[in-house]
């Protein structure tokens, strides 16, 4: 059997303070605060319970965890019982057997005795602590009133709750308050009456509950219950692997039967996620054994051509011969490839070394393009570092939170809960955001001031609250001496404090009133330690690295960098955005954010892997786009990202895949990329590779294979064929070795090793001599760059303005149950939850157009048209409109357009303008989808692959 | 890689990207650096093209200012001037902008 984490019943205390008492005649010394249960434990000595566990405040409910203490009173529990200097306690004697005995035979008395058909046979604390009180009859027979006859809520479909097993500890109901945030599940009536209840009196499923699976952990007995594990039984053993989705980078317990996944468990051990978890690393799994996975190599010589299901040496002999061709023939900067931040550290850093030194260029990039790449630049620029400052456990020291342009409870749902939970102990919390995230008013939370922009404007604002605090002497001038470069803050201080960034004059273009944004700036810089959050809603505009630059000037005019509480924090789309930018996936850079013109780098590289390498910048995505187009770029090798569902402006990217001659993608499904390639290389689930993630708090946790490659190979070795095809060897036996080189290779991994990464269970770059247990917390002591720099950030606004005929905003985002592109989660049954993109637009405008919620509307942009179903929301406000983007048919980026970041060429998703109306039919664009992609699944099948 | 080169568009005095996309990305980093010191101004540009641009387009844009540089912002002109002044003595990674 999988074995349960050690639990000491309690929560850990922080205090410096230690008290020393006697249990049971044994001498013990714990923090001022502990529980006398968890003291117990931490000396081998476990007191039977059944409502306590330490991920979750004492409650004192079950009285199985009564002892006696010497000259007190009756039996406490000790659970909820603090331990005293001097305390003497007993927990185990005849009389407090016979009390727990008697809570035992209570507790039974209501339960039904299926043991051994149960699901949580073998894994069940109720049985257990049957077995530990020593009971051994039941005096209380069925006759009574009981629950046994209380239905099954099998309405979420991922676990089942079976109230007649309930015993009414209220684990769930706590870990929905405690852990999740979400107040999903409440205990209803009273005494005999009590039962949990989702909701008022609701099934799961229509309750607000958002499955994080909190719950179902808590559970002691088989009231909730994964279906997986109710189908498969108790699981065997477990691995310790990191979820695949969002930059949380959540650890996670793989428990198995074999080779078979029965389910995920989050690991309390893991230090971005504390044993929490959202619905999708918890439970949307699926995708890995879905039948449309492609398991056999595929090639084509035209996208008009069937597939043909071949051999791994031809199709990669194939690939490579393209490649050369092309290259003879256009010559040596007419290939690249992309990589994505769903492959590992390991997987990209071989694309970025067989770009550079086997196709000889430096045409290589990654999907962070479209996301982060103005976050590197920013914080690089004024940090001296591409990385976020903190921990993820540094919010609970936080005062003021910041969230600009970010939804973490929908985007990053464990970080989100850990957020929650700060603010409902008091945090101060700054919403920044053209809509109305959760966070701005949900249960237990609501924020002091909701700034609610036009989107495009974020620069204008952040310069606003800059000039509140430079010109009302709220800035830290000693933090500013010590470690800023002053010249460069005395520059940035007399642009900011001009009138015209003042909120009053830029009220008219952010549409928030001056008064907001000025009691906003007075509470970040006076009220504690305060934490700046941000995400893609900063980004992926015109000014994306502008506003990246703006935060961290006003982190350090505060003084909010270098210590725990405060910081900047850039919350990463997928999990490994970080790593792939550190492993210099980015033309411009090798790994570690060196430039490709340093030669002291260069040289460094060149003799490491024995060959010439290009000094100068090659092609972002983009401009690979347009040069495909023109004809200077003819072939591509794609691992892990689809670029035809996820960057902007669908007809230009499509027209240039059209246009390439060889297209190797490398994937797990025949993604909306694929249909436009050539080669198809079956790639590896996070499941069935070895490897590392890199999350937002650049924290390097293990990947780790727990079943065998479904094709045949893990992805890092596909790139290493691919790489010996075309003639540069590549001769690693396993990932341990490429990650050797890289810390041989990248100053800021240089004490990495997978040795460390299991001893420590992970490990936060930078990690060298001088820190050789990684760095949480950067620039503690100096800036990386040495003194911190401030930019100035003139406001430029987005050349996409609205019009009489495109008269509202467009801006996108992502939903909890959903994740980017959807290939994934799109094949779980996390759908259930969103199983399509709407529009959201307000009721003032859907009035307008006489529009209804639930009606199809065209959305159409200068660059494009689609149609969506409206909803109907005060969530977006006037002239503004929303919608998510994970279905392809959905068509979001055929209107998004091709402005991009000025320092990066990120993409502005965020801003487009466009016209809604009410519609009938699906667009010219959509119909065209539909017909091309079955056109495409039908060449599938005659591959014989499975289109699924 | 082999004599036969079909010449690309960057090569037979076409651009490699969109030339209007060109002139707009190049008139974004101006832009940026509109604020800063004249010296500054040129010098954070022309490291700006120089970090990041493929070296094709760069000359694309040097190109393209020898033909007249219409409908680039003034300060661009300068970066550009001062990209093809220091070729000659052209430096590894120019790093961050100073203040």
């Amino acid at each position: 059997m999988a074995h349960r984490d050690r639990d000491y019943g309690t929560p850990p205390r922080d205090s410096s303070k230690t008290v020393s008492l006697e249990i049971d005649g044994f001498k013990v010394s714990v923090p001022e605060g502990t529980s006398v249960m968890r003291a117990a434990a931490s000396i081998g000595i476990e007191i039977p319970r059944l409502c306590a566990t330490d991920s979750l405040d004492p409650f004192g409910s079950c009285r199985l965890c009564v002892v006696q203490i010497e000259g007190g009173r009756g039996y406490p529990a000790s659970c909820t019982t603090p331990v005293g200097e001097g305390m003497k306690v007993c927990t185990q004697n005849d009389k407090l057997g016979q009390i727990r005995r008697g809570v035992m035979e209570l507790y039974i008395s209501d339960h039904p005795l299926d043991c051994l058909t149960c699901s949580a046979n073998g894994n069940c604390e109720l049985q257990d602590m049957a077995g530990a009180v020593g009971l051994r009859d039941v005096r209380y027979g069925y006759e009574g009133e009981n629950h046994l006859g209380a239905s099954k809520d099998e309405s979420n479909p991922y676990f089942t709750f079976e109230p007649s097993k309930c015993i009414v500890c209220s684990r769930c109901v706590r870990a929905c308050e405690e852990v999740q945030g979400t107040f999903a599940l409440t205990l209803d009536g009273r005494g005999f009456d009590s039962k949990v209840s989702p909701g008022q009196m609701e099934t799961f499923m229509e309750s607000e509950c958002v499955s994080c699976g909190a719950c179902v952990q808590a559970c002691p007995t088989a009231t909730l219950m994964e279906k997986s594990v109710i189908d498969r039984g108790q699981p065997e053993h477990s691995v310790v692997t990191t979820c695949a989705y969002c930059g949380v980078g959540c650890s996670f317990k793989a428990e198995m039967k074999g080779a078979e996944l029965v389910r995920m468990v989050p690991n309390k051990d893991g230090h971005a996620n504390h044993g929490h978890s959202c619905v999708k690393g918890r439970f949307a799994f699926g995708y890995a054994t879905h039948p449309d996975r492609i398991t056999k190599p595929m090639i084509r010589a035209s996208i008009n051509d069937p597939w043909r299901e071949v051999t791994w040496e031809e199709a990669i002999a194939y690939a490579a011969s393209e490649f050369k061709r092309i290259q003879n023939e256009y010559g040596h900067y007419a290939v690249g490839g992309i990589t994505s931040s769903r492959c590992t550290n390991e997987e990209t850093y071989l694309v970025q070394k067989l770009v550079r030194a086997a196709f000889g260029n430096n045409n290589v990039d990654t999907c962070a393009r479209v996301c982060h790449s103005p976050t590197g630049y920013g914080l690089k620029r004024t940090f001296g570092e591409s990385s976020g400052t903190q921990t993820f456990d540094s919010v609970m020291k936080a005062d003021v939170i910041v969230v600009i342009g970010a939804n973490p409870t929908d985007g990053h749902p464990v970080f989100g809960s850990m957020m929650k939970k700060r603010l409902r102990q008091g945090a101060k919390l700054i919403v920044i955001d053209p809509r109305a995230i959760d966070l701005v008013k949900s249960p237990h939370v609501a924020a002091d001031f909701h700034l609610q922009l036009r989107p495009g404007t974020n620069v204008a604002l952040i310069n606003a609250l800059a000039h509140v605090i430079v010109t009302e002497g709220l800035t830290d001038e000693a933090f500013i001496q010590q470690r800023c470069d002053v010249a460069s803050f005395n520059k940035w201080r007399d642009f900011v404090r001009q009138e015209r960034n003042s909120p009053e004059a830029t009220a008219n273009v952010t549409g928030v009133a001056a008064e907001s944004v000025r009691a906003a700036a007075r509470l970040f810089a006076t009220g504690g330690n305060g934490a700046i959050y941000y995400g893609l809603g900063v980004t992926e505009h015109s000014q994306g690295s502008t506003t990246v630059i703006g935060i961290a000037n006003l982190a350090m005019a505060t003084g909010n960098v270098g210590r725990e509480g405060v910081g900047v924090n850039p919350l990463r789309g997928q999990n490994n955005v970080q790593g792939s930018c550190d492993m210099g996936s980015f033309p411009h850079e090798f790994p570690g954010y060196r430039h490709v013109s340093d030669f002291e780098t260069r040289a460094m590289f060149e003799q490491e892997w024995g060959v010439t390498l290009e000094g100068e910048p090659g092609l972002r995505i983009p401009n690979m786009f347009a040069a495909a187009l023109d004809g200077s770029f003819r072939g591509l090798y794609v691992e892990g990202e689809d670029i035809a569902q996820s960057d902007p402006d669908t007809q230009h990217v499509l027209a240039a895949l059209k246009a390439m001659e060889c297209v190797v993608v490398q994937d797990l499904f025949l993604n909306e990329t694929a249909k436009f390639a050539h080669v198809f290389l079956p790639g590896s689930s996070f499941l069935e590779k070895n490897g590392t993630f890199t999350n937002a708090e650049r924290r390097i946790s293990p990947v780790r294979q727990v079943m065998p490659p479904k094709a045949g190979y893990e992805d890092w070795e596909i790139t290493q064929m691919l790489s010996n095809a075309l003639g540069y060897p590549m001769n690693y036996r396993h990932p341990r070795e490429i990650m050797a080189e890289i810390s041989r290779l990248t100053p800021t991994f240089k004490g990495v090793s997978y040795e460390k990464i299991d001893a420590l269970g992970s490990v936060q770059w930078p990690c060298d001599d001088a820190t050789p247990e990684g760095t949480p917390i950067m620039h503690s002591e100096q800036f990386v760059r040495g003194k911190g720099l401030f930019m100035p950030t003139e406001y430029v606004p987005t050349p996409e303005r609205t019009s009489s005929r495109y008269p509202l905003i467009l801006t996108t985002g992502r939903i909890l149950s959903q994740y980017n592109v959807g290939a994934q989660t799109r094949r779980t049954e996390n759908s259930r939850w969103h199983e399509e993109d709407r529009l959201e637009i307000h009721p003032h405008d859907a009035e307008l157009r006489g529009l209804k919620d639930g009606d199809w509307v065209g959305i159409k942009s200068r660059s494009g048209d689609t149609v969506l179903r409206a909803r109907v929301s005060e969530r977006v406000q006037p002239g503004v409109v929303y919608t998510t983007f994970h279905f392809p048919e959905s068509g979001a980026n055929v209107i998004t357009t091709d402005n991009s970041d000025w320092a990066t060429n990120c993409p502005e998703y965020k801003v487009t303008a466009v016209q809604v109306t009410p519609v009938s039919a699906p667009s010219d664009w959509q119909r065209e989808y539909r017909a091309f992609s079955e056109e495409q699944l039908a060449l599938l099948e005659k591959a014989g692959a499975g289109a699924g | 890689m082999g004599a036969a080169v079909k010449p690309g568009p960057g090569q037979m005095g076409e651009t490699v990207l969109d030339l209007q996309r060109l002139l707009t990305m190049a008139n974004q980093i101006g832009d940026f650096f509109a604020p800063y010191p004249p010296e500054r101004r040129a010098e954070g540009i022309r490291n700006h093209l120089r970090t990041y641009w493929d070296p094709r387009m760069r000359q694309d844009l040097l190109d393209y200012i020898a033909s007249g540089g219409d409908g680039l912002v003034p300060q661009v002109l300068e970066g550009a001037r001062l990209l093809v002044e220091t070729e000659h003595d052209k430096k590894g990674y120019y790093g961050p902008p100073k203040a």
